[in-house]
Order: structure tokens, then sequence, then C-alpha cells
């Protein structure tokens, strides 16, 4: 039996705003399914970060991110894996439940060392 | 929830940030200058499909919550998405650094001090207002300060206009002779470039996003659509009209911006300089709170960061620090000598390039259910930004070469 919601993977995850309550985590930037044999294929994993869309764009793009990030980076790996499990809902956004994450690790360095040292910022 | 009024006003900021603003200041005076009306009909055709391309970007972000540069991620991925952004970026650079020149421009007519030594303060201005500010002061004081603006409709009424001319003019071409007709074609072109600026669609689509507007505000996004365009339109009307009465009996080539500043002493006296200065100062300063904005937009919105002027810049961190950066690298060229004037007619012909581009997805969202559900363009909507499509790749075509040639 066909589910009734279909979910078309790539028209209706990929690319979405993916949320914790208000807060705007990044973009669904990639799909992690894994083959099982004799079993329908799983999506397993949300995959976020510079480094996974780069990808989209080219090996030479996701190199050059890797590069910058090991040159500037504020976390290890700009590619971050958000197990499927932890999904609340699908609507406008994919609202994620996690405890905790680096997705805004750069947010939160700039905030704390340039942004928040500007007058004002608060 | 926001009244009636100040979504209009959103329009109108929308309007007086990207209709009247450096560029179109620039091509409506020359426009005026050198064919009299005879180019009036390329401002009413702009205007018409600026009406219905802003009425689309705030229905579908009102339907679909979604900003067009969210909605063009998730449409069509981020490696379609990538690109027009990065275009985009380019041109809002060099516009933005033409619109603090026209900001620039205009602080020296009032002053006398040289448009250089503006560049850094207009720009730690801008900076500031969006630093502190809300959306609804920018929107609200730009509006208000912008009905300045009504100084050149006032003038071009005062001029005794011969209305039956004009009116002609403003419903089809009245050809020049011959030997002018390439200059004529190329301002036409101008005009249509300076008119259509795709950052009012990403400003005015988050901006309704930020506004939180739903379904039941789609006839107020109507109205606003239509009378915030056509304030901008009847003001840019005013200036060509206005620059046709005084510069066109004499045979003046508008070259300066100087010259242009004259245009309102006839019909104003003393009043005419200054209220061109700061006309020009606002309307400019407008349009770079637009570009400054709707560039930061839609590039934390392509990367899903979180992104809104209404909240504390340390809370958004990179969306602000993405505004800051932009504002402060724009005044460049500017610090450098270039000319605004030049830098402002080479911008709105990058403008014109990048058009196609980024209008081609408002065919697809705006037919895409997933999206606007049984909101969909009807056949009128299709057609009109088909055709503008189909416009903005001739004037894109049209544009490249004359840009290497130099320019009308």
């Amino acid at each position: 039996m066909p589910p009734t919601h279909a979910t078309r993977l790539v028209a209706d995850i990929l690319d979405k705003q993916l949320v914790k309550g208000e807060e705007k985590l990044g973009k669904v930037d990639g799909l992690v399914v894994v083959l099982r044999e004799g079993k329908p294929p799983r999506v397993a994993y949300i995959e976020c970060g510079t480094a996974v869309v780069a990808r989209r764009l080219g090996r030479w793009c996701e190199r050059f991110v890797l590069a910058l990030n090991r040159r500037f980076g504020v976390r290890d790996k700009p590619r971050f894996r958000i197990p499927w499990s932890k999904v609340k809902g699908i609507d406008i956004n994919v609202e994620v439940e996690l405890d905790e994450h680096p997705l805004l690790a750069w947010e939160e360095w700039l905030s704390k060392h340039v942004v928040g040292r500007i007058p004002f910022a608060k | 929830m926001k009244s009636g009024f100040l979504q209009i006003a959103l329009g109108i900021i929308t309007s007086i940030g990207g209709f009247l603003e450096v560029g179109s200041i620039a091509t409506a005076a020359q426009a005026g200058a050198s064919f009299r009306y005879g180019l009036i009909w390329a401002i009413v055709l702009g205007t018409l499909c600026l009406v219905f391309l802003i009425e689309m970007s705030g229905r579908l972000s009102a339907v679909s919550k979604h900003t067009i540069a969210d909605a063009v991620r998730e449409r069509f991925g981020f490696d379609f998405a990538v690109w027009p952004r990065l275009a985009e970026l380019l041109v809002n650079y060099l516009v933005l650094g033409a619109e603090i020149g026209g900001v620039c421009l205009g602080l020296k007519v009032l002053t006398g001090i040289d448009a250089r030594w503006w560049a850094v303060p207009v720009a730690l201005i801008l900076w500031f207002a969006l630093w502190v500010g809300t959306l609804d002061i920018i929107e609200n004081a730009t509006s208000i300060l912008g009905l300045l603006t009504i100084g050149f409709v006032v003038a071009a009424v005062k001029m005794h206009p011969d209305w039956i001319p004009l009116a002609r003019g403003a419903v089809a071409p009245v050809f020049p002779p011959h030997d002018q007709s390439g200059q004529y074609w190329f301002t036409a072109v101008s005009i249509l470039g300076a008119t259509i600026s795709p950052y009012m669609f990403y400003f005015y689509s988050s901006g309704a996003v930020e506004d939180g507007w739903g379904e039941k505000d789609l006839g107020s996004n109507r109205i606003t659509a239509i009378v915030g365009m056509s304030f901008g339109a009847l003001m840019s009307i005013a200036v060509l009209v206005v620059s046709a009465q005084v510069f066109n009996p004499l045979g003046i080539d508008l070259k300066r911006y100087e010259q242009i500043a004259l245009v309102l002493t006839p019909a104003l006296h003393k009043w005419g300089w200054p209220i061109f200065g700061i006309s020009l100062a606002v309307c400019c300063f407008g349009a770079a709170v637009e570009i400054s904005l709707a560039s930061a937009y839609s590039i934390a919105q392509t990367f899903g960061w979180n992104w809104g002027e209404d909240e504390k810049p340390a809370q958004r961190a990179r969306f602000s620090l993405t505004y800051t950066i932009l504002i402060f690298l724009s005044i460049i060229p500017l610090l450098l000598g270039v000319d605004p004037l030049k830098q402002t007619i080479f911008s709105m012909a990058l403008t014109a390039i990048v058009l196609p581009l980024a209008i081609l997805p408002f065919v697809l969202l705006l037919n895409d259910e997933t999206f606007v559900g049984t909101h969909r363009n009807g056949p009128i909507g299709n057609f009109v930004v088909t055709f503008t499509i189909f416009m903005a790749c001739i004037v894109a075509l049209v544009t490249i070469p004359l840009e290497i040639v130099g320019g009308g």
C-alpha cells in the first residue's frame, strides 16, 4: 500500500527551512538515504552545512569550502547530520528537536566576538 | 497585525526606495530633456509590469509564508538559486554605491560640499538607521519624507505642460527624428531597467513575511501594489515633464547631475534647488535602505539564517553583518572618485541584464499550487509576467552592446 500522504523527498523536503522553535537553523541542505538489502530505502539523516551545499555545486566547491573552514572555521566540519527520528514536523518548515548541535556556531561566534561588540547591537 | 494604512506604507517605501531613485531621476530627466514627452510610455509600461510583479511577490508571500528567496531555493534547489543570488549581489553592490552617491549629490546640492566628503557620513547614517531602526520606523520615516517629492508634481503642473501631447506620449511612442533613434531606444531601455528593479521584489516579499501577511491581506496587497507603484510612476513622470518643460526648448542634453538640479528652479524659484536636493537625497536614501536590506534578506534566506529587521543585531549576527559589510564596501568606488552618474547608468544596464534571471521563477512559482494554492496567476498575470521576461531579455540583449560601445 502506498502511503496516503506521499512526501516527495527532493520537491518537498530538500531545501526547506530547518527550524527549532523560533530559531532558524539553516536549510535542509542534503538528505541521506540508506539502501537496505531486501527492504525499501530509508531516509536516515538530514544533512546541513556549507560543505553539503558546496558539494551540490561540485567537488571543487566542496574542497574550497573545507579548505576555508580549516583556515577560518569555528566548527570542526561544516557538515552536520540530523537523524530522521529528530524530525518533529514538516509544514512550511522542517521542525526538528535537537539538544546539542553546531548549526548556529557561526551565528553565536559572530554575535559574541563581532556584532555584540558594536554599540546598540543588544 | 498592522492596519491597512501601515501596509500601504510598505508599498510606498518600496515605491520611493525602488522607483524614484537615482536611476529613475537621471533617466526620466534625460528622456524629458532630449525627447520631450516622447518616452512617458516607457515609464507607464515599466510601471504596469512592476505593479503585476510586486502584487505577485506579495501574494506569494501572503499565501505561502515564503519569501521569494526562500521559495526559489525550495522550488528550484540550491544549485539554481545560488546563481541569481550571486549575480544580484554584484548588481546590488554597484546600485547601492550609486544610490549612496545620489544621497551625497543631494547633500552637495544643499551644502555645496563635494559629494566624496559625504560618502562616509552617509554610509554611517544608513548603517545606523538599519542597526537600531525597526522596519516600521524605517518604512514610515521614508514614506513621510518621500512625500516631499510631490514637489516635482507641483512643479510639473505649474509649468503648464501641453496635456494632449503629454497624454499621447503616455500611451504610444512618439518617434524622434531618425538620427536620434539610437539614443531614443537606449533611453527607453534605461527607463525600463531603472523602473523594474529586482531588489524591490525581495524587499517587498520579506517585508510581507516579516509583517505576517496572510490570505486576508491579498486585497490590500493589490491596492498597495497599484497605489504604491503608481505613486512612484507619477513622481517619475513629473520629473520627466518638468525636465521636458525646462530643458527641451533650450536643446540642452543632460550630462551632469548639477544640470538636472536646476530642473525645479523655473517653477519653484528659490525653493527649487533645495527641494531638488532634499528629494534626491531622500529618494536615494530610501533606495539604499531597500537595497541593503534586500541583499541581506536574500542571502540569509538562501542559506536559512535567522533574519529580520525588527530583532536586535546581536540576535541576527550574520544578517546584520551582511548589510554592514555591503554598505561600507559599496562606497569604495565613490571614494576612489568614480562619477556617480556613470556608475548609475552602468549599474542600471547591469540590472537589466540580471532581470530575466530574477523574474523567470515568478512564472513557475505563481502557478504552483503547493505555494499559492487557489490564488494562482490568472491569464492576464501570466501574460504580463511572460511579456516582461520577453521584454527583459530584449532589454538585456540591447543593453550589452550599447554598454560596450559606451552607452547612448
